[in-house]
């Protein structure tokens, strides 16, 4: 059986006193410092509004993580849309190839045959569906109206917190110290709620327009 | 032949009045003009004539249930149907803007068949179409 075993190993050497008298002296600065951000923090009523910034914080996180779905969907949308116009767009570049091959060849024939009408045709049907795609990435360009209001959400978080510091670090800074005065910022005003960055479970909101439109009928509009 | 109408688009966001006013165009209604917010709006609406009015609801200065409730108390416009496209999905405000009479409500994002057929039932049901 090792002899040490239940307790921590010896370290190969013990450190010195002065070392540990170091430690301890580090220990008791963290402390104090400690201490005094909280009496400040209490003093200057911030302590209430930092819990408040703390219980802001997950809110912030879930508002970065909806602007980075809702671009990384707009950009795949995009780009899926993009992919199927550039199809049909060399169909029609090779439709017109052929058709042109034909005519040169015997335009009689080209128009007799049926060539020409059905190439106005496909070429008809090839518009449209690319009508489709261009309108498709329009509606992907919504996202900067949603992520524009949560991210002036989430900057008026940051800069309420930003003037909050600036505001603790000038009352407790030494009487010597000269700091310059940050202006304030515009004081935030609280906004409607904007885009639901995640309604899953909450009954107080809706999450798709069928349910708008059930809200509105059952009042009888 | 019959008048075109004559549509208002208000929301802050360039992008998304663009975006609107070539859908409007796409669904046949291609004269439109846009504004920024609900002050500018009003000013528009009191200086020109205007058949319908696709408004947001978050907007700096005047927001959107703010200009729905100007416009129905203004005798002049009180008959333009207001459409209120917007990303507040909050269940009261969906029946405050129904109770200040708005005509509908569409919730971001939406598709172009949602818009089209919003426009389309509300200027049958008030007359306009």
């Amino acid at each position: 059986m090792a002899e040490n075993q239940g307790h921590s190993p010896v370290p190969a050497e013990l450190p010195s006193l002065e070392g540990v008298m170091a430690l301890v002296q580090v220990h008791h600065e963290l402390g104090a410092l400690t201490r005094q951000l909280h009496d400040s923090l209490t003093g200057l009523g911030l302590a209430e509004k930092v819990r408040d910034w703390a219980g802001e914080l997950p809110d912030a996180k879930s508002r970065l993580s909806y602007i980075a779905r809702l671009t990384g969907q707009a950009a795949e949308k995009v780009l899926n849309q993009v992919d199927q116009a550039k199809e049909q767009h060399d169909f029609i570049a090779a439709e017109t190839r052929r058709i042109g091959a034909l005519i040169v060849a015997d335009p009689v024939a080209a128009v007799a045959k049926g060539h020409v009408m059905n190439f106005i045709s496909d070429v008809e049907q090839a518009s449209k569906k690319i009508d489709v795609n261009l309108t498709e990435i329009m509606m992907a360009q919504d996202f900067h109206d949603l992520t524009g209001q949560v991210i002036a959400k989430v900057v008026n978080l940051a800069a309420t917190i930003e003037e909050q510091l600036v505001s603790l670090l000038i009352k407790t800074a030494p009487p010597d110290a000269v700091l310059k005065a940050t202006p304030a910022p515009e004081e935030y005003t609280p906004a409607l709620d904007g885009p639901v960055v995640d309604g899953a479970g909450n009954a107080e909101v809706v999450t798709n327009q069928s349910q708008v439109d059930d809200l509105l009928a059952s009042l009888g509009f | 032949m019959s008048k075109e109408l004559r549509f208002l688009i208000v929301d802050d966001f360039s992008t998304m009045r663009r975006i609107v006013r070539n859908l409007l165009k796409e669904s046949g209604y291609a004269d439109a003009d846009e504004a920024e917010d609900g002050v500018v709006a009003l000013q528009k609406l009191r200086n020109s004539n205007f058949d319908f009015v696709v408004s947001d609801i978050n907007m700096p200065n005047m927001n959107g249930f703010q200009l729905l409730g100007e416009i129905k108390k203004d005798d002049k416009l009180k008959h333009i149907p207001v459409l209120m496209v917007t990303a507040e999905a909050r269940k009261e405000d969906i029946v405050l803007a129904a109770q200040q009479g708005a005509a509908g409500y569409i919730v971001k994002p939406f598709t172009k068949a949602t818009l089209e057929d919003k426009v389309n039932h509300i200027l049958t049901k008030t007359g306009l179409k």
